[in-house]
């Protein structure tokens, strides 16, 4: 491997800027991170530079260990956002400074300067000075002094921000060939997603730190598994979507979705889809849909021509069995994306007020349990609070999904009946207080996979523990923690808990589930956790731990709801911390339930 | 934009780098504080506190007493006047001066700009000469204007005429770069709809400059009050009548009255330390010079 | 401002017209009053205020010893820029405010409280003394006047200059395998170059010219501590108009070569920077 990133976090003012990072890049691999701005993807590349330090982690290059070795000998070549060419030095002096630092003798200079010259198309310009040139010649001035000194990595920190489109484009091919052309491993910083698909063998996406997908650009487009690369790789439309046991389906009379790879679940639940604009069909009714499945009926709010293609908004029908958009929209409705080909809009022109039908080719669902929110509370002003409670408010405006509001006098009280989870989707949010465990249990009873429990006041968040009652529920409440920590910048810490009189021998199987834990988290969901093993009664070991400093959240997994009734009751209820409950039902009783 | 600060190239940055903290680079580091400091406390703090200390060496009683003297008051009188008449008149030119120039295009500009530079780049008594070879007794205008009865050199006139030609630089020096920088569009915008010249000024330019005019006022000011050299050779001296505060401390320094050189001092150097930090204020204010 | 087009902005007229009037009367006048009389001495006259022996020995200081206190400011002023632009130590806030007080406090002040600092019984000059060093009524004392005079001009051209180095240039530099004192001397000196000759041409003009500040740590004897303006004043208070013009001519003509080095010094160094982000 030719760059190994190990677990790479550094801190500033005690915010991770770069949280946990891992990534083990090929030889000859060009590499993209692709990010917004402020996603840590520049000053992860910085740290591979040597620039900047870090506060946990290892890089390795070639095999090499160069975490604390000094940039000027860690043999990369790093070209800047802005070039930062020599301006008192000419073209030539410029490419030949890595060389004159390691006294090559002026003729075996000249030499490979001219290589550089001709690699990069920039013959003749020898005598020039950087103020002479312009700014496309300039980065490739850059590129070539960068390569001069045969680098073991190339890295490229937003190279083309400070060009024209066209230029843009060329110098694009340029590194292309010339990476090709000398096969040497590249990692280049970009926030243009189009830059990304053009240049990558692979992409890494980043978003708060962290790093959240990498792979193929066809198969993070087509395939994501987060809500945050769906939508930053190209349009997409989230809907809310029911997955059964026999499939995901829009609503609850729709026929079933064209969903390759969608996995099938133990029990009906609300999921999140992804819907390309450019997999929505538009027709002028159901029997006319003849590539793609029913979806429901709408009317066409806003047509507009981009000479390829057509986009348009469509305003969905409300209705009970119709879908809804995951976007949180101030007016309610949202508004689905489709963009049409031409021999589309010759087949079946439309304009704005027409009243069309809605077919869907393809769908891909993701894999992200929270998909929408519903703030329970006993009366409207309780909700209305709730509702707008500032952690909620961030998680849903990252997630981009729905917060509902659902009023449950009696909260607390009534016998558990099947139907009120059907008005329950997604996660359920209620307020902290004394008793909240039993709101909790009752939730849980009625069919509810995640409660969000909010005290009044909760800090932003810094640090988020992780801990679950049974081996269980590891699954569910890794994935539910991978969700949560991609739309927040915060630490994850796994906190196993054995019991005070634990022998030695047995202590050795604690830390392998730690072990077993992180290896999870990492593999299945791309998120990298620290661990941490305490000895003693649980509640009383994660209370401890979640004293320690304000910021804390903690997402807790059980396997039935009489688990609350003991000591956890008090963790849940109390008012410094958030906490998020996940539960799944063991295995073997939900198996033997569906069996009888 | 980094997220929480943490820019690439900022001094945080910097020191986290691996391989950055030295034996040898906190070394160069700490001997270049060192002298830096050593050099600046023996030529900037040491002047300072001995003006205090001598001025005070004698007792405050000591202090008051050089206040009391009649020619000192009549030179700190001098001085004030002097500033009060030159700063508002050279604000003035300097408004217009930037106005024209920052403003408008036309040919001589730069000859326009460089003649404003003038008197920041003669020598102070080279500038009095000037007006003694203009206004005196053999000058060109002497003989008229002793005929009249009016004297300007070895007078009040003269003094405040030498003041004003070294000191009329400040203000447009400040205000010409930076109403260059602030551009045009605004004024236009409001000639456009159809506010009048003076408005214009008073209510668009006025307000996008005040600071860098409070700037040049204040370096305008510190200049007047302390003017040597030019005032030295058109004022002659004349105790009690045509003595600015820095020649009276002259006067009294050779006359051997150090504790009321030095009493008449501390009081421009209480003025010079209340320009500077009126200049910090001024620069935390959000005004950098250019 | 859009070439061509009669601008719409007014008061062209009568701020230009004003501008010119007061130009004229301050400075155009004297100037043509000196040239004029310059011109129209007899050449003996002439060479006999400009080329005297007493004359020439105050040339040899004021021009001498400006360009030592010059060099001297080369060299700590960008020892002082570098501190204040790099370091961080308490006090630093301080030290950047101060280093205008020679701009903002006026001569006479400065000149009095030099000398009572390195007389040979001041607070420096005692110690100074007793190592065989004799600032006050010396050449010394003279260039350590002009260098006090002249430092802020050194740092402050220095300082910007040094804060505007890209930090990426530095950067680039590192990756390529520079270590700091080869990225010092080939990177970050050649960059500061022009603001650091600016700064000496500065500190040059302003130490030749200066009366205040020297005038009583020098002690004033001719033909050994005087100083070039102090021998105009002589022929002032003597009355010899002549004597003095042409003594204000050669400075004058020092003068404006002067400031034509720092104009052309400081369109080279715009010459040579490179257009951001283009």
């Amino acid at each position: 491997m030719s760059i190994t990133l190990d677990q790479l976090t550094k801190r500033y003012q005690g915010v991770p800027v770069v949280n946990d990072v891992s990534l083990e890049i090929g030889d000859g691999e060009f590499f993209v991170l692709l990010g917004p701005s402020g996603s840590g993807k520049s000053t992860l590349l910085r740290a591979i530079a040597g620039l900047s330090g870090l506060d946990h982690g290892r890089i390795a290059l070639h095999g090499r260990d160069v975490t604390h070795v000094a940039a000027r000998r860690r043999g990369v070549g790093l070209v800047f956002q802005n070039y930062a060419l020599f301006c008192h030095m000419t073209v030539a002096e410029n490419i030949e400074f890595a060389l004159r630092v390691r006294r090559m003798r002026a003729a075996e200079r000249r030499q490979r300067r001219q290589e550089l010259l001709r690699l990069v198309a920039l013959e003749g310009m020898d005598e020039r000075l950087p103020a002479q040139l312009s700014g496309g010649q300039q980065q490739r001035v850059a590129v070539a002094r960068a390569l001069a000194h045969k680098p073991e990595v190339l890295l490229l920190d937003e190279p083309f921000g400070a060009l024209d489109a066209k230029i843009r484009e060329g110098l694009r091919r340029t590194i292309r060939e010339v990476q090709r052309e000398l096969g040497i491993t590249t990692v280049l910083v970009t926030h243009d997603q189009e830059e990304a698909f053009a240049m990558a063998d692979k992409i890494g996406v980043m978003n708060t730190g962290r790093l959240l997908e990498t792979g193929r650009p066809q198969d993070l487009y087509t395939r994501p598994t987060t809500r945050f690369v769906a939508t930053f790789l190209g349009a997409a439309n989230l809907i809310l979507a029911r997955q059964g046991t026999d499939g995901p389906r829009w609503g609850a009379r729709s026929p079933g979705l064209h969903c390759p790879g969608a996995v099938i679940g133990a029990r009906e639940r609300e999921v999140v889809a992804v819907v390309r604009p450019e997999e929505v069909e538009i027709a002028r009714s159901h029997e006319e849909l003849f590539s793609s499945d029913y979806l429901g009926r709408g009317v066409v709010e806003e047509v507009v021509f981009t000479g390829a293609l057509e986009r348009t908004r469509i305003r969905l029908e409300e209705a009970p069995e119709v879908p809804i958009l995951a976007h949180a929209n101030p007016e309610g409705a949202a508004l689905l994306e489709a963009t049409r080909a031409q021999f589309e809009q010759r087949a079946f022109a439309i304009s704005p007020g027409q009243e069309v039908t809605i077919g869907v080719r393809r769908a891909h669902v993701l894999p992200t349990p929270l998909s929408s929110f519903t703030v329970c509370a006993s009366n409207a002003s309780a909700a209305e609070r709730l509702a707008g409670h500032p952690l909620l408010l961030d998680l849903s405006s990252r997630m981009k999904t729905r917060i509902r509001r659902h009023l449950e006098p009696t909260l607390g009280e009534t016998a558990p009946s099947r139907e009120a989870a059907a008005s329950l989707p997604g996660t359920t949010v209620i307020a902290a207080h004394r008793n909240v465990a039993s709101d909790a249990m009752w939730l849980l009873e009625q069919g509810v996979e995640e409660v969000l429990i909010l005290p009044e006041h909760a800090p932003s968040l810094q640090r988020v523990l992780i801990h679950w009652t049974d081996e269980s529920a590891r699954r569910a409440t890794l994935a539910a923690s991978a969700s949560v920590l991609r739309h927040i910048a915060a630490e994850a810490i796994y906190v196993d808990v054995l019991p005070e009189k634990t022998a030695a021998a047995e202590r050795s199987f604690g830390f392998r589930d730690l072990l077993d834990a992180r290896s999870e988290a990492r593999v299945a969901h791309g998120l990298e956790i620290r661990t941490e093993l305490r000895f003693g009664v649980a509640a009383q070991a994660l209370t401890q731990l979640l004293d320690e400093s304000p910021g804390h959240m903690l997402i807790l997994g059980i396997t039935s709801a009489a688990q609350l009734a003991g000591e956890l009751a008090a963790l849940l209820a109390s008012p410094r911390w958030p906490v998020l409950l996940v539960h799944r039902e063991h295995e073997a009783l939900a198996r033997s339930r569906s069996a009888a | 934009m980094m997220a929480a600060g943490a820019q690439p190239g900022s001094l945080e940055e910097l020191a986290t780098r691996p391989g950055r903290e030295t034996l040898l680079s906190a070394l160069a580091r700490r001997s270049l504080i060192g002298i830096s400091v050593a050099f600046l406390a023996a030529l900037l703090l040491a002047p300072l506190a001995v003006v205090f200390v001598t001025a005070f060496g004698h007792g405050v009683q000591v202090y008051l007493r050089a206040f009391a003297d009649p020619d000192t008051q009549a030179a700190i009188r001098l001085t004030l006047l002097t500033a009060l008449v030159v700063v508002p008149a050279n604000t003035v030119f300097g408004l217009a001066a930037a106005w024209a120039i920052a403003k408008f295009d036309f040919r001589g500009k730069s000859l326009l700009i460089t003649l404003i530079d003038l008197p920041i780049a003669i020598s102070p008594v080279i500038s009095g000469l000037l007006f003694v070879l203009l206004f005196g007794m053999r000058g060109w205008f002497g003989a008229w204007l002793a005929a009249n009865g009016i004297s300007i050199v070895f007078a009040i006139p003269g003094i405040m005429l030498a003041t004003l030609f070294v000191t009329f630089p400040y203000v447009a020096r400040e205000l010409i770069p930076l109403m260059q920088q602030l551009g045009n569009d605004e004024e236009e915008a409001a000639i456009t709809l159809g506010a009048g010249a003076w408005m214009t000024f008073f209510r668009v330019t006025l307000p996008k400059i005040r600071w860098g005019l409070l700037y040049g006022v204040i370096l305008c000011n510190a200049r007047a009050m302390g003017e040597f050299g030019a005032v030295s050779v058109v004022s002659g001296h004349i105790r009690g009548l045509t003595n600015t505060m820095p020649l009276a401390i002259e006067a009294l320094y050779n006359d051997y009255d150090f504790t009321g050189a030095f009493a008449v001092a501390s009081l421009l150097t209480l003025l010079a330390v209340a320009s500077l930090v009126l200049k910090s204020f001024v620069e935390r204010a959000g005004y950098r010079r250019r | 401002m859009r070439e061509g087009q009669p601008t719409v902005l007014p008061g062209f007229g009568l701020t230009l017209g004003f501008t010119t009037f007061f130009l004229s009367a301050v400075v155009l006048l004297p100037l043509a009053a000196l040239a004029l009389l310059a011109a129209s001495t007899p050449l003996d006259q002439l060479l006999d205020a400009v080329a005297s022996p007493r004359a020439l020995a105050s040339y040899r200081l004021s021009f001498g010893g400006a360009l030592l206190a010059a060099c001297i400011n080369l060299v700590f002023g960008f020892v002082i820029a570098w501190t204040l632009a790099r370091y961080e130590f308490p006090g630093r806030k301080l030290m950047d405010a101060m280093i205008d007080l020679p701009f903002a406090l006026p001569t006479a002040v400065s000149g009095i409280a030099l000398t009572a600092v390195f007389a040979n019984n001041g607070w420096l000059g005692r110690y100074l003394d007793m190592a065989g060093i004799h600032v006050a009524y010396t050449r010394v004392g003279v260039i350590l006047a002009m260098t006090l005079i002249g430092m802020p001009f050194a740092v402050r051209t220095v300082q910007p200059a040094l804060l505007e180095v890209q930090r990426d240039l530095e950067d680039a530099a590192e990756t390529l395998g520079a270590g700091r004192w080869y990225v010092f001397r080939r990177v970050i000196v050649p960059a500061v170059l022009p603001a650091m000759l600016t700064g000496f041409t500065l500190a040059f003009a302003r130490a030749l010219g200066e009366y205040g500040s020297i005038i009583f740590i020098s002690g004033n004897l001719p033909m050994k501590t005087e100083i070039t303006p102090l021998l105009i004043v002589i022929h002032l208070e003597e009355f010899d108009y002549r004597g003095a013009a042409a003594l204000g001519f050669v400075m004058l003509a020092a003068s404006f070569v002067i400031l034509l080095a720092i104009n052309l010094l400081q369109a080279w160094g715009r010459d040579r920077m490179v257009r951001r982000g283009q």
